[in-house]
């Protein structure tokens, strides 16, 4: 995750824009995003079917106009709790490492808390936000463990090119107890 | 979750998942829905599609772009298919019309096929691996070609064979790329004569080469025998790399046979085989050496990435010509294995092979249970794991659970588990006791529970420990999942035999020697079962450990969490050992007791000493993780959204649920760690209790090499953890840039405390 110095991009953390899907302009730009890092591949129907369904789930961000990063997500329930879920985070190589990705998730799971909160009051059930990473990458791994992610499976084989994947989980407290 | 539609002005409205519902008959209407469907594909744009309210995330990425290198796996990259490969001259029969170059060539094929089935074994498609090889494909073109056809007629023979134990065994859960055989050419007419035509291949290079010594040294040569190829110089060297090559095949094709035969016969004779494999694979390797000098040219790049010995790309091979023949999904990346690694690779599965043969087949469930458990400790592959599996059910579970000499008993696997393993007082084998009422309404009330749980007799239990041996012998990740659930059924059947127990006999306390008898049976059986539950409470807690599933910050719950289970089977290990020895005691009752056998009896014994040493680090491991937590800001960093609790919560979920152990939660987690300092750290050192049980206890299992060096591993962990938290100690409050780190450099799952200033 880390880049190389002479790889990294100048800017003052101001300077980022994070803005929610905004429409069908934006899905080449996570499209391109997500292709250019991410091993696995997606078809378009993928990235349509959640940005339609949960378009505020999903954050892009920008510097100074370029697209350097983006989180795509989806909420629902799931055997008897209501589950968040990640489907995919990006942050291209010179911009790793100044919490543009912290921010990108954080802004998901605050609109997945609000709803899911709603949820749970209605049926209790619990709120959890899961999703799979790379074993092999520690900055990924790093950034989710900051945010209470706990490391709950390893998925032998999971990705195509052959890595094992963690299955990532963050519980939610009771409501009450949410700020 | 799709409550509405999707793609905008693409999609249609309407209910069409209701309508498919409706069955066609005599008075449906049809109608043409051309005009429809051209409506629609005109309003359609690039990356659009027409769907019904059902449409989800399975179907959204079932969805493959034709043409995209990274998903369309039926791209074609240098043929449409082997019959043009073929024509186009990628795998030649004979490879060359040079015979020194063709021999050298076949060596290549030869080499690289050993590192597609390691890449095989190791997780990729078997159509992208071994099935890459043209030769192999289309087999019988290479009939005139007797070296290469004996050599893909085994390895095709092999691999089927590979098959079909990994197929049996079912421990493939997450692993079912491997049995993956779809359109390939696997089954052959008379593969089960491969080794005949491997033995006469191997005879001729014999000759040929026993011709070349003897022409070397001036002896007569045999007049009817043709030089293997032109150059007598190199006919030495060839012949030697060759017949290393097939000898090996012949022999690991014997592994697999042997191991396959029942009740453990061939065992021995497999062993034999391995051994051998091993001589020939460390000939293989000093091959390497004459292939690489025999021809002037070099090849590039570095020879220990290449696939062959010679560092020569081999002819006739094609990944790509099967990726069709995968499920419809993305190709997957393939990297085979150099040749090399594919040779390192071997030694290891056939010493993994060896370690299972060299099982003594001793039916006892406690040390086959402890063998499976060893033999993972080397994380063998699939192809190993599939051979103990298939030895556990075909040679030991069978004996364990059917072959009994009792007649009630031996008519019910689950009393024979429980008359081994749980060491049953001497006189329940006793048939006058068999016949005996309050005996049978015993075994009355077993079956009437296992009846009530719709099992039928007796399968249930027997289920429950076939299933555990089942579980042990899967990957660690697939092991740790099923455990986590598997504990919910063992804590059932506790519970439910239990009650049984209880609603039969709960008011005969003053019974008759029989009833106790019965009752004793009882408390044994609760025990046994009590023992594997927290047995495998610890296992899924410390498969955690090799999963890399805790961080840092949660390791203090996991070692309290890992302690109270370790108490608790420390208390039953402990009860079942006195009930064992109190069995034995009656047995041997009419000799006398001297006071030595009184005075071993007071003494704990070294199997509860020993888990006494893990208990002592794993209390010693979270007092110090707590008073760092509560002494230092660092190792207390709050997440944003939740709490220690939530994590508590999601790591022992399973357990918790299952009540294991009874009355340990989240409160009583933070009670026994909430008051930890550096101050209260000071006061008692048990790492320094855990350092002198692991030196004492080593005397006992002196024939035991095993935990033997379990001790020694524990005794490092103690020692180094004993001077690290004094220093702890003494510095932690005053400097706060002390940086302690915990690494598992001494052993897998107790870490050692590193302290450094930063």
């Amino acid at each position: 995750m880390e880049a190389k110095p002479e790889e990294k991009a100048e800017f003052e953390e101001a300077e980022i824009e994070y803005v929610s899907y905004g429409g069908e302009h934006h899905l080449p730009l996570i499209m391109n995003l997500v292709d250019q890092e991410l091993s696995e591949p997606y078809s378009i129907f993928t990235y349509r079917y959640f940005v339609y369904l949960w378009p505020q789930l999903s954050f892009l961000a920008f510097h100074k106009g370029k697209c350097v990063g983006t989180v795509v997500c989806k909420m629902g329930e799931h055997r008897n709790t209501f589950r968040g879920y990640i489907a995919m985070l990006v942050v291209i190589k010179p911009y790793r490492g100044r919490g543009i990705a912290t921010e990108l998730v954080t802004r998901s799971i605050r609109m997945m808390m609000e709803s899911g909160c709603e949820e749970v009051r209605l049926s209790h059930t619990f709120v959890l936000v899961t999703l799979e990473a790379e074993v092999t990458n520690k900055g990924a791994l790093a950034l989710y463990g900051r945010l209470g992610f706990i490391r709950a499976k390893r998925l032998f084989h999971y990705y195509l090119n052959g890595v094992d994947a963690f299955r990532l989980k963050l519980l939610f407290p009771p409501p009450r107890q949410v700020l | 979750m799709a409550d509405k539609p999707v793609y905008g002005e693409a999609s249609i409205d309407g209910q069409p998942s209701k309508l498919a519902s409706i069955p066609a008959s005599d008075t449906t209407v049809w109608a043409d829905a051309s005009p429809l469907l051209q409506t629609a594909c005109a309003g359609l744009r690039d990356g659009e599609l027409i769907h019904g309210d059902n449409f989800n995330l399975f179907a959204a990425m079932s969805a493959l772009e034709i043409m995209d290198p990274k998903m369309d796996s039926g791209i074609v990259c240098t043929y449409y298919s082997i019959d043009e490969a073929i024509e186009n001259g990628a795998a030649p029969v004979p490879i060359s019309l040079d015979s020194t170059i063709d021999v050298c060539r076949t060596i290549d094929i030869m080499d690289h096929l050993l590192a597609c089935e390691a890449a095989w074994h190791k997780g990729h498609s078997l159509a992208q691996t071994v099935f890459s090889c043209i030769y192999l494909l289309r087999l019988d073109r290479t009939a005139p070609h007797a070296l290469l056809h004996s050599y893909c007629r085994i390895i095709r023979a092999t691999c089927k064979a590979v098959v079909s134990v990994v197929s049996d065994a079912r421990t493939h859960e997450e692993e079912d790329l491997f049995t993956m055989t779809y359109g390939l050419p696997l089954n052959g007419d008379g593969d089960d004569k491969c080794l005949s035509i491997l033995n006469a291949v191997e005879e001729t290079i014999s000759r040929q080469l026993r011709a070349c010594k003897a022409t070397s040294s001036k002896r007569r040569l045999p007049e009817d025998l043709e030089p293997l190829q032109s150059n007598p110089n190199l006919e030495e060297g060839f012949c030697k790399a060759l017949l290393c090559r097939l000898r090996f095949r012949k022999h690991f094709f014997h592994v697999l046979s042997c191991m396959k035969r029942p009740q453990g016969r061939g065992l021995e004779s497999a062993r034999k085989h391995i051994a051998s494999c091993l001589t020939e694979l460390e000939s293989i390797l000093k091959s390497a050496d004459f292939l690489r000098s025999c021809f002037d040219e070099s090849c590039e790049g570095d020879i220990d990435d290449k696939t062959t010995a010679s560092g020569f790309e081999p002819i006739g091979f094609d990944a790509m010509l099967n990726s069709r023949l995968s499920a419809p999904t993305p190709p997957r990346a393939i990297k085979i294995l150099s040749w090399k690694k594919a040779v390192e690779y071997f030694v290891k599965l056939l010493n993994d092979l060896d370690v299972i043969c060299s099982y003594s087949l001793d039916p006892q469930l406690e040390s086959l249970l402890r063998f499976v458990v060893l033999f993972q400790k080397s994380q063998p592959d699939l192809v190993a794991r599939s051979h103990l599996q298939i030895l556990n059910h075909v040679n030991i579970v069978e004996q364990l659970l059917l072959v009994q000499d009792g007649k009630l008993y031996g008519r019910d696997p689950f009393f024979a588990v429980i008359n081994k393993a749980a060491a049953l007082p001497e006189a329940t084998k006793n048939h006058d006791i068999q016949k005996n009422e309050s005996f049978l309404q015993l075994g009355m009330v077993i079956a009437n529970f296992l009846n009530s749980n719709g099992v039928g007799n007796s399968s249930l239990p027997n289920k429950l420990v076939m299933n555990l041996l089942k579980i042990l012998c899967t990957n660690s990740a697939w092991q740790r999942r099923k455990l986590g659930k598997f504990l919910q059924d063992w804590r059932v059947i506790y519970v439910q035999l239990e009650l049984a127990f209880r609603n039969e006999y709960g008011e005969v306390s003053s019974s008759s020697n029989d009833e106790n008898t019965c009752m004793k049976i009882f408390q044994h059986i609760l025990l046994w079962v009590e023992e594997q539950t927290y047995w495998i409470a610890f296992r899924f807690l410390i498969l955690g450990f090799e999963l890399e599933l805790y961080s840092t910050g949660e390791y203090c719950m996991v070692y309290w969490y890992l302690y109270a289970v370790l108490i608790k089977l420390a208390e039953k290990t402990h009860l079942m050992m006195a009930v064992s020895h109190d069995t034995a005691k009656r047995k041997g009752k009419k000799k006398k007791d001297s006071p030595k056998d009184l005075a071993r009896e007071s003494r704990i014994p070294p199997a509860v000493l020993f888990l006494q040493c893990y208990i002592c680090l794993a209390e010693g491991l979270t007092m110090m993780l707590a008073a760092l937590r509560n002494e230092i800001p660092v190792f207390h960093s709050p997440s944003p959204f939740n709490t220690e609790h939530e994590k508590f919560v999601q790591h022992f979920e399973l357990l918790q649920r299952a009540c294991i152990p009874d009355y340990v939660s989240y409160s009583s987690y933070k009670e026994s760690t909430t008051h930890a300092r550096f101050s209260t750290l000071a006061m008692y050192n048990y790492f320094k209790d855990a350092q002198r049980i692991a030196k004492e206890v080593k005397s006992s299992f002196s024939n035991d090499p095993e935990r033997l060096a379990e001790l020694r591993k524990l005794e490092q962990v103690a020692e180094h953890n004993s001077v690290a938290q004094n220093v702890i100690c003494r510095l932690g409050a005053l400097d706060p840039s002390l940086k302690v780190l915990f690494e598992f450099s001494h052993h897998p799952f107790f870490a050692t405390v590193v302290v450094k200033r930063s």
